[in-house]
């Protein structure tokens, strides 16, 4: 079986970025980036399907810059049979997708795994473009998944609000990974080594052909801003029983919410 | 040039969702400013049962989507029903709640419909003729003013709890029409076989006015009962930090975060958790916070609008009784 996964490089969850004075970009300088962390969810279900399925393989996809490298090269130490960077540092989601589309058209994937949402931009987009560009059904975040013994139809599980759905999908078909779907890997000191005789193929959009106009930006970006600031809270310096019902009284008379 | 507003109505067998309330409170609003009409499609099993509800919330034009083939959520034949609709009305702008539909359905409406979309808006106005919009990114660290002119439609999921919902002093026209649904085999392909409800008779989190959520240091799954019987005499959704949720303590279903969900409820109380960037992602647009902590210096304290420093042992069951005794009155 043909299977891909699209990764994505994004800043870590706990670095202090700043918007530059009079908010007109974000300071990523020392910013340590990383593979978004529901990817890791994605690559890993991948290499169980390849590793159940005699004959598969695992084509790893990211959008992105140079710095991309790292994360293609995480994914074949891992043992993934190939990467592929396609080369547009500044693509948002949809054109993310479009280039990524573009990449795995040709390539026939009969199972495309991505993360449920990149930590960076948090749009959610991604997914269900690509699955819309390639023409295949699509299940986003889910947390438990299982090929049918003919390896065509595929069952899926998915919290939604007030319970959990279970969802059968034809492949192809494209899925996104929640947290839980399974428990991600570390390469090992073979995969690593192995990992340096490998080739990332790098691509240009236009090599795939895709126009200056299909990588413009879909939203136009007027001002970054920081968190509005909050002014400091009350802190009740009572004992616990004073305290407690001082703080019923602040949220009923002054903050009016009970 | 007038610009009509479509919301596509969140409702489980007819019943609407409270946040569609809140779309629909955008939607005249927009319409307003563009002089044009709000329209509101409800899809699926009890759709019909909607009609007088939008009506009462403005919605100009309820459209309805239902039968054998919408009897379970499919994001393929959902996803056909609604690009159709926007294909022959042509409105400005789709509005959406952040939810689990929509997180399913955004990408794909997008780019079916070539529409631009607009995840998680915290705002959104008209202006100038085109639209205004602001977004968290970064889990909340930079907030995103962005601006849309059009022509293709702005698709925006707006976050629950963050706008107001307010009806109309007078309802709107709500003439009913019925959405042929095309069948496509195709669309077969993927479908919802069975829905399992879980989480009992608590609130839905990401919609929940007041969330009580609990951290690591409650230390066990049996001491969570004192954050559910707090929750519980406030009518509140009760939530929990990733690293209560990975000890075991609480199911994922109720983690806050930035792997967890978003909530923004206009009262969020946090009992013993220390307000880890990535749990502050998924709440820091509340309204209100309340934190509980022995650590007068944990970071939750930085965004806290009352804090209390002490033991939750001994304080969330005294406030308890105290919410109990304060809601009987
Ligand atoms: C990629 C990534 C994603 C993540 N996603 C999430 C997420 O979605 N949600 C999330 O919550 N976290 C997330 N985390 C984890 C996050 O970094 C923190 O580890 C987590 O939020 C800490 O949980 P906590 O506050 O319960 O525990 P701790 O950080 O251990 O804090 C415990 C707090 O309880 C206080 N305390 C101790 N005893 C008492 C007592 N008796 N009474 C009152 N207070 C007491 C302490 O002072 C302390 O402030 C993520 C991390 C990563 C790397
Ligand atoms: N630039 C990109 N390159 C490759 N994959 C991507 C890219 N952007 C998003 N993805 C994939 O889509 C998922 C959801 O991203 P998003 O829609 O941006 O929240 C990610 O977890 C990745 O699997």
């Amino acid at each position: 079986m043909k299977i891909a996964v699209c990764v994505k490089l994004v800043p870590s969850t706990t670095a202090l970025i700043r918007v530059v004075p009079g908010g007109k970009s974000l300071d990523f300088t020392g910013v340590e980036m990383v593979l978004s962390p529901y990817d890791e969810f994605a690559l890993e279900e991948a290499l169980k399907v390849r590793d159940k399925i005699p004959g598969s393989e695992i084509l790893v996809v990211s959008v992105g810059g140079e710095a991309s490298t790292k994360i293609l090269e995480h994914a074949y130490a891992l043992g993934v049979e190939n990467c592929v960077l396609v080369k547009a540092p500044d693509a948002d989601a949809p054109a993310a997708a479009r280039c990524a589309a573009a990449v795995l058209k040709p390539y026939t994937p009969s199972l495309v795994i991505c993360g449920r949402q990149s930590i960076e931009d948090d749009q959610w987009q991604f997914t269900g473009m690509l699955a819309e560009l390639l023409d295949l059904p699509h299940v986003t975040a889910v947390s438990s998944f299982a090929l049918a013994a003919d390896n065509v139809m595929a069952e899926c599980k998915r919290r939604i609000e007030g319970g959990e759905e279970t969802i059968d999908v034809a492949l192809p078909a494209l899925i996104s990974a929640e947290k839980g779907l399974n428990d991600p890997r570390s390469p090992t000191l073979k995969g690593r080594l192995n990992a340096k005789k490998k080739q990332i193929a790098v691509k240009m959009p236009a090599e795939l052909g895709i126009d200056a106009g299909a990588l413009s930006p879909s939203l136009k970006i007027e001002a970054y801003a920081p968190p509005p600031p909050k002014s400091p809270g009350k802190v009740i310096a009572k004992p616990p029983k004073e305290a407690a019902a001082e703080l019923v009284r602040l949220l009923r008379e002054e903050a009016k919410v009970i | 040039m007038a610009f009509d507003i479509f919301v596509i109505a969140e409702h489980r067998d007819g019943k609407l969702k409270k946040s569609t309330g809140e779309l629909l409170t955008v939607a005249r609003k927009l319409a307003a400013a563009g002089g044009g009409k709000v329209l509101a499609a409800a899809i699926g099993a009890g759709a019909s049962k909607t009609a007088s509800d939008l009506a009462a919330w403005g919605a100009g034009t309820v459209l309805i989507a239902e039968g054998p083939a919408l009897e379970h959520y499919s994001s393929l034949r959902w996803t056909r029903v609604i690009c159709d609709a926007i294909a022959t009305r042509k409105p400005a702008v789709i509005l959406m709640t952040v939810s689990s539909l929509s997180r399913d359905l955004a990408g794909r409406i997008a780019a079916r419909a070539n529409a631009v979309l607009a995840s998680d808006c915290t705002a959104l106005s008209a202006e100038g003729g085109g639209f205004k919009l602001v977004r968290p990114i970064l889990a909340g660290r930079a907030l995103v003013t962005a601006a849309h002119a059009g022509p293709a439609p702005l698709l925006a999921t707006l976050r629950p709890n963050v706008f107001a919902a307010e009806k109309p002093a007078q309802p709107g026209a709500g003439s009913i029409e019925t959405l042929a649904v095309a069948d496509d085999p195709k669309d077969a392909r993927v479908t919802v076989k069975s829905f399992v409800a879980g989480g009992g008779t608590r609130p839905e989190l990401a919609e929940a006015a007041i969330v009580v959520s609990g951290g690591r240091s409650l230390g066990s799954a049996d001491a969570f009962k004192i954050i559910y019987e707090l929750a519980d005499s406030l009518g509140a959704a009760a939530g929990a930090s990733r690293a209560a949720v990975d000890a075991g303590y609480a199911p994922h279903s109720i983690q806050v975060g930035q792997t967890g969900k978003t909530v923004s409820p206009v009262l969020y109380i946090a009992c013993g958790i220390s307000g880890a960037i990535q749990h502050l992602a998924g709440m820091r647009t509340s309204k209100y916070i309340v934190a509980i902590n022995t650590d007068a210096n944990a970071p939750i304290l930085k965004l806290a609008d009352y804090a209390i420093i002490g033991d939750e042992f001994e304080v969330v069951p005294l406030l308890t009784e105290e919410f109990k005794k304060a809601l009987k009155t």
